[in-house]
């Protein structure tokens, strides 16, 4: 089933997300990172910047994928993300996300979503813009002649 | 680091194991299991077999990207295509090279290179200087 196109531009629910000390530790490590201050116990501790997956790719992906209205599916690849980032993030940030469709194209029978999830701090400033595109394979409808 | 145009950042390399795609998977939340499941990957992974997240490849290019910079707040931007997949097993290579610098900001060309020169990740970073 193709997407619903219509839907293009349409912003979800925003949803919160709470900057935990030790998920900054465990992400960091997971990368074997080295500087110091994404271990810090101290005010300097900061998160690495794509530390922001954490909250965008499937907490920011999840209400599109549970819109009966939309169609998506699982069968897909994440074909590239971006990353624009504001200030940095640190413990004890309670970050506010916003997902939207920003774009859907087809190529070929393969439909390209965007998806882009605009995350602030309680002071409105950015903390990062996130735009990935998802590639769900073999839903684009058959091109005509 | 000086970074000039020609400047090369330190590369990050990685050898992609079930410990570091599990590791991965629980730190980001992505627990999608082509990334840690071969009878699952067996049927749905272009390769037939488990491969790393595209984030994880990410990760490790804005680690060599952010280490150059000197830290997270100087990271502007990082943004990256996924060209192939990084198979479990392989060793990749995440580095890159400032391609211009203007206005106290760098662009830098990241990769992502597996040994056999198979390209998994293609992408620009942008720093503060």
């Amino acid at each position: 089933m193709a997407l619903n196109t219509e839907l293009v531009g349409k912003t979800y629910e925003p949803y919160t997300y709470e900057v935990a000390r030790e998920k900054i530790r465990e992400y960091a490590s997971a990368l074997g990172e080295t500087d110091p201050r994404y271990v810090s116990d101290g005010d300097d501790c900061v998160a690495p910047p794509t530390f922001a997956a954490c909250f965008t790719i499937i907490k920011g992906g999840a209400p599109l994928f549970a819109d009966p209205e939309l169609g998506a599916h699982w069968n897909l690849v994440h074909g590239s993300q971006r990353y624009e980032f504001g200030r940095s993030v640190r413990p004890g940030d309670v970050l506010t996300c916003t997902p939207r469709l920003a774009d859907v194209q087809a190529r070929g029978r393969n439909e390209f979503m965007t998806v882009e999830v605009d995350c602030r701090f309680a002071d409105g400033e950015r903390a990062v813009l996130s735009t990935a595109t998802i590639v769900l394979l073999g839903s684009a409808p058959a091109e005509e002649d | 680091m000086a970074l000039e145009p020609g400047t090369q950042l330190t590369p990050v390399e990685v050898t992609a194991s079930l410990q570091t795609s599990v590791a991965y998977a629980a730190a980001s939340g992505d627990l999608n299991p082509l990334h840690f499941d071969q009878e699952f990957a067996g049927n749905v992974s272009p390769t037939g077999g488990i491969i790393a997240h595209g984030m994880y490849s990410m990760g490790l290019a804005s680690r060599a990207l952010t280490e150059a910079a000197g830290g997270p707040e100087q990271v502007e931007s990082v943004e990256v295509r996924f060209t192939k997949p990084w198979p479990l097993g392989e060793t990749a290579s995440f580095g890159g090279e400032v391609t211009e610098v203007a206005d106290g900001v760098a662009k830098v060309r990241l990769q992502g290179q597996l040994t056999d020169g198979t390209v998994v990740l293609r992408g620009t970073g942008m720093i503060r200087i």
